[in-house]
């Protein structure tokens, strides 16, 4: 095909190829069988190169992601023919591939299905945390090995064992693409939704570094989260619960960093760049998420980010409506991060000194002891009280812990205040 | 005005450790490259090339020799080419200056059109 043909090149939607690969790997799996899941993922980064070579020269194709499933499809169909563990099952597994022959849109249900088995597979309690969170944005993301560790602040070679041993322990165990069926699939959603938050936790905090936010990381816990959230095999409240936690908390994103890359909190930012498509599908799933008797630790942190969503003004914020939730927070789950997070509130509420007494309680926590937010705000209280020399003191325990440069440098900011 | 042909030659390990989210980026530069010189009225056409190292058609002694390649050894095969308008190589080579080809190791080789 000559160039000029390709006037009406198409656009691509931002991060089809990493998604599509995700979809991919997961359908290829469900046919070939979870025992063939490097088989899947290599035949899926074939169709993806052949589509990076080819397309520099024909323009992108009126239906980018059918494309790359048809020649994954006829890359699989050549796999077939000369692997020999096939040979019982070719005729079976040639039809099933046949069948995403018209894939968009109607098998897009089925698709999902398939999405949402890899989630499970990847999250499956035989595996460490570590495993499944790297194994999720490898094989159900579509993230590169350097991707990831870039990612955790880790080596390739690290992630790369990891995922090596992952899929050892998930053959070794003959786990399958099944969804679990009754209780099972209770606790099973819980740790799916775990792995889930702590990758969009990871993207939201990054630990270190220059980039104060992992966006990528973000977008992608948020799609896997409304992929469990929005599945009709699944009932799970918790599961739009926490889907209104991250798409509420991901509307900030813009409006998280100015223009310099500097951190602006909460009460600063420009509420007009709040991603207002994304405050709304927070309000729609955490509508969704008060069918059922389940009250989770999600539930009430979505209820706080909607507080803050609903918030016109920092000023118009309904701190006596986030304290209560954090008491009920603290009463399901009470920890000290949490507690601290309180904090913040009882001051909104009942002024510094208040605040500060409730510090007291959590000061000398252990899990506290790296934590750079504590002595950080325990040194804007002090400031308010206008303690200007404990305060600063604060704020030099504040950058001995770990921080990413973003943050260290609003303490930087906050240290010079109090020498003003 | 003349016609040049870029010849676009790849390195073959350039892509191997790639994730998919860098090759779609790769490919919408392509892309806009392209639209911009088809903009600018100048593109004239291009085609990919297959990826098999292709034959060498050889004869001695009244012989033809056909033999695989010519780059089976190689790290660099000829992935495709282009073909520009310009006015002069100069300018050619402005308008192949920014194409992504020259971002991922590969090279581009730019030949003059000779009309009789």
């Amino acid at each position: 095909m000559s160039c000029e043909t390709t006037a009406a090149s198409h656009q691509l939607v931002d991060h089809l190829f990493r998604n599509r690969a995700g979809q991919m790997v997961a359908w290829l799996t469900r046919i070939f069988g979870a025992a063939h899941l490097d088989l899947a993922e290599e035949v899926v980064q074939d169709a993806l190169v052949k589509a990076l070579q080819q397309w520099p020269y024909t323009g992108v194709p009126d239906n980018p992601g059918g494309w790359l499933f048809r020649v994954a499809r006829n890359r699989a169909l050549d796999v077939l023919r000369r692997t020999a563990a096939f040979q019982e099952r070719a005729q079976q597994i040639a039809a099933d591939l046949e069948r995403i022959a018209d894939l968009d849109p109607a098998n897009e249900h089925a698709i999902e299905d398939d999405e949402l088995r890899m989630v499970f597979m990847c999250c499956h309690p035989a595996l460490t945390q570590d495993a499944r969170v790297a194994l999720s944005l490898k094989t159900a993301g579509g993230f590169s090995v350097a991707e990831i560790a870039s990612a955790f602040l880790t080596s390739e070679a690290t992630v790369a064992q990891r995922l090596v041993r992952a899929k050892r322990t998930l053959r070794e165990h003959r786990v399958g693409l099944d969804l679990p069926r009754g209780e099972e699939l209770a606790s099973r959603v819980d740790s799916v939704l775990e792995v889930i938050y702590l990758l969009f936790n990871e993207g939201y905090n990054a630990h270190a570094g220059e980039t104060l936010v992992r966006d990528d990381l973000c977008g992608e816990a948020l799609r896997l989260g409304r992929l469990v959230a929005l599945s009709s095999q699944i009932t799970a409240p918790a599961a739009h619960a926490l889907s209104a936690l991250m798409a509420f908390q991901a509307a900030r994103l813009p409006a998280r960093t100015d223009a310099n890359g500097e951190m602006v909190l909460l009460e600063d930012q420009d509420r007009s760049k709040w991603d207002r498509r994304l405050v709304a599908m927070g309000f729609a799933h955490l509508e969704r998420s008060a069918q059922g008797p389940d009250l989770t630790a999600y539930h009430v942190q979505a209820a706080i980010a909607a507080v803050h969503a609903g918030a016109a003004t920092a000023a118009g914020t309904k701190w006596d409506q986030i304290l209560s939730l954090y008491d009920e927070l603290m009463a399901i789950n009470p920890s000290p991060v949490i507690a601290l997070n309180r904090a913040v509130a009882l001051a909104k509420v009942h002024g510094p000194r208040v605040a500060l007494e409730a510090l007291l309680a959590i000061e000398d926590d252990p899990a506290l002891s790296n934590y750079y937010l504590l002595p950080s705000v325990k040194g804007r209280l002090l400031a308010e009280l206008g303690d200007r020399a404990a305060a600063a003191d604060c704020f030099n325990q504040a950058l001995a812990r770990p921080s990413t440069e973003p943050e260290r440098r609003f303490l930087r900011r906050r240290l010079h205040a109090c020498a003003d | 005005m003349a016609k040049y042909m870029l010849l676009l030659h790849d390195d073959t390990a350039a892509f191997a450790n790639i994730s998919p989210e860098q090759m779609q980026k790769v490919i919408e530069k392509y892309v806009a490259w392209g639209r911009r010189l088809r903009e600018k009225g100048v593109m004239r056409g291009g085609e990919k090339l297959t990826d098999e190292p292709g034959k060498v058609m050889r004869s001695a002694n009244g012989q033809v020799r056909v033999t695989d390649g010519p780059y089976s050894e190689s790290k660099e095969v000829l992935g495709g080419y282009y073909l520009l308008e310009a006015d002069s190589y100069e300018q050619a080579v402005e308008y192949a200056k920014d194409c992504p080809q020259l971002e991922y190791g590969g090279t581009i080789e730019v030949r003059q059109v000779d009309v009789m």
